[in-house]
This record gives C-alpha cells, sequence and structure tokens, in this order.
C-alpha cells in the first residue's frame, strides 16, 4: 500500500515538472488585441490590418490613469500583407509583444474592402482557434483604423466601448448584433444572407477642457447595416431600416416612435411594445409570395399634443401603423429592387413551410425572392398613456 | 473466468463513454455534412441500430455463460480457428484507435495547444490507458463511472451556455434530404455504437448477472448514450446550424467555444475539455485493453497484462501515422473506419450468435 502511494505520489511530482512547458504564454509577453480593422492595402490585392492592443499598465482601472507608463491605455499599429494572417504576422515586425487574439472586441470592416467580398475574413477568423465566436463584426465607410483607435464613451480601450454599444443595442435597435457566428452562419446557410452593423465616427463628444467647442471629439456611433449578397457588400440599410429589418432577423418587440400630433404641429412618441412579426409563405404560380403582418401594443410616453390623448387614440394609432408599414416596405424595397438579397431571412421561412418547392427555386431564389409579392400589414394598439391619468389636459 | 465483477451501473457508464466522445467530437460534423439539419434523425436511428445488434452481442454470449466472443470462438472452432475470431477482434481495435485518437489530439491540440507535438498527446495518453489497463477492467470500469458524471456536466454546461441561443428554425425542414441520407449518416454513429458492442463482446462475461440482463442493460446504456448525444445533436444544428457544423472536424468544440452564460462568464471551453477528458482516456484504456486481451489470445499467452505494453506500441504506430496527417485523418475517419468497423462489429455478433445455436452441444463441453 504504502509503496503504491509512493508510486502516485512520485508520478504527480512527475507531472507537475511538466506543467506549462509546452506552448506557454506568459502574460507580460503578450499583446492583447481588442480591436483590428481591415481595409484594401495600399498596392492592389494587399490588405491593410490596423490591432489596437491595450496597454495594461494604462488601461487599469475606471479611468486608466497613468502609474508610470505613457498614459495611453491603446497601443495601436498598422501592417499590410497579401493575405489577412500574412499581415498579422508582418505586425509582429514591430509588436514588441506576441500578438495575442483570444480578446478580440470587434473587427472593423473597411466599405471598399466588404464590397470586395469577405470570405477570406470569414475563413481566417473561423479558422482560428484563439478567436471567439460572440467577436463582434461591423463595417465604416470610414477609416476602420481610426475606428479601432478612437475612444468612446465612458470606456478606457474603444474596443471595449464599442462591445458595449453591442451589447445595450437592444435599447436603441438601430442596427443588428453581428458577431462572427451569425455572420458565419449567414454565410454558409443557403437560405439567408449576412447583415453586418455599421459603425460610423461622428463629432458628438463634448471635450471637458474646451467645453465651447462642443460636438469637436469624434465618438463612433452604432447605427445602421451593411447587407451583403454572399459574402459581397450590396449596400446600407438606414438606421430607420435596420431596426425593420430586426424584426424579421432579432425579433425586436420595442422601440420608440416620434410621431406629428393630429391636432398641432408638435409631437409626440410613442413606444411600441410586444411587437410581433408574422411572415406567412405561400406559392403560386411557380412564384413565392409572403404576407407579413405586424401586430404591436404601444404606450404613449411623451406628449406635446396637448389635448386629452384619448381622443386622439385613433389616429396616433394610424399614425404609428403607417410609419411602421411604410419603414418595413423601404426595407423589402431595398432588399428585392436594389439588393437583390434575402437578409430578411424570408427564404428560411419558404424553406420551412415549402421544402419540395424549395429543392425547386432555391437555386434561383435572389431572382425569386426580388419578383415575390409581398404584402405587409401593421395593427397597433395604444393602450396606455404610462403614469398620467388619460383624460387629464395641462 | 475471473473475479472481476463489474456492476450493471458501470457497464452502463462504460457504454456511454465508449460512445458520447466521439459522437459529439467528430461524429456529427459527419453526420451534418451527409444529412444535415437531419443530423439529430440520424443519432437516434444509429441509436436504434446499436441497440438491436447489442441485444444480438447478448444473444450470443448468453449461449455461453461466463465467456467472450475470444473463448466462444475458441470453443466452437478449436485453438487454430479460433485464433481467426481473435485476429478480428485484434483488427478492430487496432483500427478503431485511429478515430479515438482522432478525437483526443484534435480536441487538444488543434483547439488549445497547437504548439505541442503529437507524441506528446500519444505519449501521455497511452501511458495512462496502459496504467488503467494494468490495473484492471474494475478500475477501468470505476472510472466510467466518474466519466459518466463529467459527461453529465458537461451536458449542464453546454445547455446552459448554449440554449439562448436555440433557433429551431435551424433544424427545419425535417427530412429535407430525405430518408436515405439520414440512413446513409446513421452508419457513421453505428461505427460509434461499434466500439460498444465490441466491448460487451469482451467485458459482458464480467457483468453481473449478465446472462439474465445483459441484454437490457446494453440497450439501456446505447438509449443513454444516444439521449446524452441527442442534446448535442440538436444544439450544434438549432445553435450553430448544419451549415456550419459541417465545416469542422470537430464540431462540438465549435458549440463549446460559442458557448457563454451571460456577457460575463465566457471561454469556459477548457472546463468542459477537462470534463472530457476523462471519457476520452477511458475510450483509450478500453482500447489497449481489447488490442492487448486479442493480443494475449492470439499468442496463445495467459496473461493480458504482458501484452499492455506491445498493444500501445501497435496503437502508437498506428494512430501516428493516421493522426499526424488532417486530410488523412479525415479519409480514415469517413471512408475507411466505418467499412472495417460495421462488417466487424455487426457481422461478428450474428455469426458468434450463429456459432453458438448451431455448435450449442460443443458449447455445452466446453463449459
Amino acid at each position: 500500500m504504502t509503496r503504491t502511494i509512493l508510486m502516485w505520489c512520485a508520478a504527480l511530482v512527475a507531472l507537475m515538472t511538466c506543467t506549462s512547458c509546452v506552448g506557454q504564454r506568459q502574460i507580460n509577453e503578450l499583446a492583447i488585441v481588442t480591436a483590428v480593422g481591415i481595409e484594401n492595402g495600399e498596392k492592389p490585392g494587399t490588405i491593410r490590418l490596423s490591432a489596437q492592443m491595450i496597454r495594461p499598465s494604462d488601461a487599469r482601472g475606471q479611468t486608466g490613469a497613468p502609474s508610470g507608463g505613457t498614459g495611453e491605455p491603446i497601443y495601436s499599429a498598422l501592417a499590410e500583407g497579401e493575405t489577412l494572417f500574412e499581415a498579422i504576422r508582418n505586425l509582429g515586425r514591430f509588436a514588441s509583444r506576441r500578438v495575442y487574439w483570444a480578446h478580440n472586441f470587434v473587427i472593423v470592416l473597411q466599405e471598399d474592402y466588404a464590397r470586395n467580398g469577405i470570405e477570406d475574413m470569414i475563413d481566417f477568423f473561423t479558422r482560428n482557434h484563439e478567436l471567439r465566436m460572440n467577436t463582434r463584426v461591423a463595417v465604416t465607410s470610414d477609416s476602420p483604423a481610426e475606428i479601432v483607435s478612437t475612444i468612446t464613451g465612458l470606456e478606457v480601450v474603444p474596443g471595449e466601448a464599442v462591445d458595449n454599444l453591442f451589447r445595450d443595442n437592444k435599447i436603441v435597435s438601430q442596427a443588428p448584433s453581428s458577431d462572427m457566428k451569425n455572420l458565419e452562419e449567414a454565410y454558409l446557410s443557403t437560405s439567408s444572407q449576412p447583415v453586418l452593423a455599421r459603425l460610423s465616427l461622428v463629432s458628438r463628444g463634448i471635450s471637458n477642457k474646451k467645453p465651447q467647442e462642443h460636438g469637436s471629439l469624434k465618438q463612433v456611433e452604432l447605427a445602421g447595416a451593411a447587407a451583403f449578397k454572399e459574402a459581397t457588400m450590396v449596400g446600407w440599410l438606414s438606421p430607420e431600416e435596420t431596426r425593420s429589418l430586426l424584426f424579421f432577423t432579432e425579433r425586436l418587440d420595442n422601440g420608440i416612435v416620434a410621431i406629428g400630433c393630429p391636432n398641432n404641429g408638435n409631437k409626440l412618441s410613442v413606444e411600441f411594445r410586444d411587437a410581433k412579426l408574422k411572415v406567412t409563405p405561400s406559392y403560386r404560380n411557380q412564384q413565392p409570395e409572403f404576407r407579413i403582418s405586424l401586430r404591436t401594443k404601444a404606450d404613449v410616453v411623451e406628449s406635446g399634443c396637448d389635448t386629452d390623448i384619448a381622443k386622439l387614440r385613433a389616429d396616433i394609432e394610424r399614425s404609428l401603423e403607417d410609419q411602421l408599414k411604410e419603414t418595413i416596405e423601404a426595407t423589402l424595397h431595398k432588399a428585392q429592387r436594389e439588393f437583390h438579397s434575402d437578409i430578411l431571412k424570408l427564404a428560411d421561412v419558404f424553406r420551412n413551410k415549402f421544402p419540395a418547392e424549395w429543392r425547386k427555386i432555391g437555386n434561383q431564389w435572389s431572382s425569386a425572392f426580388s419578383e415575390a409579392p409581398i404584402e405587409v400589414t401593421v395593427k397597433a394598439k395604444v393602450n396606455s398613456v404610462v403614469l398620467k391619468s388619460v383624460g387629464s389636459v395641462k | 473466468m475471473t473475479k472481476i465483477r463489474i456492476s450493471n451501473g458501470m457497464f452502463i457508464a462504460m457504454i456511454v463513454n465508449m460512445i458520447f466522445v466521439k459522437s459529439i467530437g467528430v461524429t456529427q460534423g459527419t453526420l451534418a455534412r451527409i444529412a444535415g439539419q437531419d443530423m439529430w434523425l440520424a443519432t437516434l436511428l444509429g441509436t436504434l441500430q446499436g441497440m438491436i445488434i447489442m441485444y444480438i452481442t447478448y444473444m450470443a454470449l448468453k449461449r455461453a455463460p461466463g465467456m467472450n466472443f475470444l473463448s466462444l470462438g475458441e470453443a466452437v472452432l478449436g485453438k487454430w480457428l479460433g485464433k481467426v475470431v481473435a485476429l478480428i477482434v485484434l483488427v478492430f481495435f487496432i483500427a478503431s484507435s485511429g478515430p479515438i485518437m482522432i478525437t483526443f489530439v484534435y480536441h487538444l491540440r488543434d483547439y488549445f495547444l497547437p504548439e505541442a507535438p503529437l507524441s506528446l498527446f500519444l505519449v501521455s495518453s497511452l501511458l495512462v490507458g496502459a496504467l488503467g489497463c494494468f490495473y484492471g477492467l474494475e478500475v477501468v470500469a470505476r472510472l466510467a463511472l466518474l466519466g459518466m458524471l463529467f459527461i453529465f456536466l458537461l451536458n449542464v454546461l453546454i445547455i446552459i451556455g448554449s440554449t439562448h441561443e436555440f433557433d429551431i428554425r435551424n433544424l427545419l425542414p425535417v427530412l429535407e434530404n430525405g430518408f436515405p441520407a439520414v440512413a446513409e449518416a446513421s452508419l457513421h454513429y453505428d461505427a460509434d455504437c461499434a466500439m460498444a458492442v465490441m466491448m460487451a463482446a469482451i467485458v459482458m462475461p464480467f457483468v453481473n448477472n449478465a446472462d439474465k440482463h445483459g441484454g437490457r442493460i446494453g440497450m439501456t446504456g446505447l438509449a443513454a448514450t444516444g439521449m446524452v448525444t441527442l442534446i448535442w445533436a440538436l444544439l450544434e444544428g438549432a445553435v450553430l446550424s448544419s451549415e456550419v457544423t459541417s465545416q469542422y472536424t470537430v464540431s462540438c468544440m465549435k458549440l463549446a467555444r460559442n458557448a457563454h452564460i451571460g456577457d460575463f462568464l465566457q471561454r469556459y471551453e477548457m472546463i468542459m475539455i477537462a470534463l472530457y477528458s476523462v471519457p476520452v482516456l477511458f475510450e483509450i484504456m478500453i482500447c489497449i485493453y481489447g488490442t492487448s486481451v486479442s493480443m494475449s489470445k492470439l499468442f496463445g499467452l495467459r496473461r493480458d497484462r504482458w501484452m499492455i505494453v506491445p498493444a500501445c506500441l501497435v496503437i502508437a504506430g498506428f494512430s501516428y501515422r493516421i493522426v499526424g496527417d488532417h486530410f488523412k485523418a479525415m479519409e480514415y475517419l469517413e471512408k475507411i473506419w466505418p467499412y472495417i468497423a460495421l462488417p466487424i462489429a455487426f457481422g461478428l455478433p450474428v455469426v458468434m450468435l450463429w456459432l453458438a445455436v448451431v455448435f450449442r452441444g460443443k458449447l455445452r463441453r466446453a463449459e
């Protein structure tokens, strides 16, 4: 018995000597990437990669106050290569530490690069074992290098700030929550097309040191979307159109709509909630057809109408229905007539209901979708004015 | 035969451990490539087929109490022809080391230690496997119980981390590629069941009351495996989509990498792989055990332990050739292994049952 115990102990001690020897990476030897931008390189056929890496000594705490460091919480650098992997390896020429991707928050693609096709990027980032599948992916018409190095909001690390924008995106609901996982899924799917969020630089930040120059600080804005066909970007969706898209792709159930008061020129805010979108496909004359019905409840959350809202109820409901219908139709029009790309996942619904017919027309879905008649109906019911009494005036 | 006794619970756990590891790891990707979103149906169909063949194995062994396929072969066919059965079993277990090592190595090396040499994984796993075999089947069976607990925890973790992204639409329409595709895909799950069937063919005599309840226990083990594997088949199909699942060699790691609990607990695949390692080491132990037992029978040795080291060397050499090259590994996994596993694991029990029925007099004399 004693011999057995001794043998086990010896084996365990021997095992201890093997720990952390193979493939070890010390944290102080890593350059932790938190955001990456990708765009076309200067030479044709090359890719330029901008990586934002954290400087741990300056990024700690809530403010990133320097403690003997440079005061800059991030270090951003550019590299070029014929492929993404080559560009990443080329970063190692001047990054003094080993570039580490496991904590990357966001991948920002430049519009021109996205319009050329992003197959290589999808493949690279899904083939790499270090990356998270919930890394956010977005497209920008600005410089991705600038986006990934712009400090936004309260966060010290820009990549983390953008990640937080995505995290709270449900509240604003004007951009899709696009990440590597759903990008890969849509790209590989035979019945849906990818949509990525749009990031833009807007001068909205106010400097504490120069408050008179309000709006002088650039901030990263998450609003709108880039529509793709296969792996190629085909166009932009406005923030309003994107919200309509989210009814289809992310089951959006609430949002704010500003509508004009019927009695005066002022505005009234309505919060729609518990919205439910139903897509009913049908197949007639060798052609798919869709009936889209949106039903929602709504609350009046702000009113400048200066009258009893009970009297305006029917008008408010009609205005809300018209606005929602208009934006859904605008999104459908763009998808069908401009992009010829089923970004609304209507094919998924059709395929599930009509698998035999899908086999016939699935290969030409792009044209079938573009020509499909789609009928939209919206039904809204205003049933609350929140805290105030219904009959109150002034 | 010997004093080794395996409880019924241990035997069920052994079956679950033996199939689960590969079936969630690499088989689901293959099923997705063939049957698309119907991979869960293929898993279900494979489970039913496995249960039938397990019952046939039991029926054969029931007619020869206390014997396994090796001793049954020797009893009815004689010493030299009986070695043919031992050779077939030996071929099966050596061949099974390919998919087992593919599962073990690709999980650890591709996702955690890409710079580590292949030999490290082979040597360390075979050392642990050999140690388990050296201490005997009972110790290995107890490890299976621990593995069963870990499989349960693993499933709990993946359910918690993935269910919020479950999209039933990814599993529709059902039978889009037709039943033949599902049936074809189920053969790959059958190849996983084959390992449990051949394990049962060797260890069932040591199971308590195997002659009475062996069939029921064996089928329960396969049904339990079907259930725990089905969770992964459904999650991989619904969360990742069959298109994404079909892209990966180790599709379960794709799901594991994606799992997260809320916004703050992410990338806990290291915990899952730790839980996964016990069943995979059990599988390696059984592979070494099966190889060493059949080698002993083939060479007429009285003690199986003498063959543990040669068995490890043979498995190491074979696995090194298969696992070192991804292209070769995938070809072996999808195009060669099922053609070895299915005829042996599905054919041998039928043949042994036939032999046991035809030569029942000879069997009675041997008893």
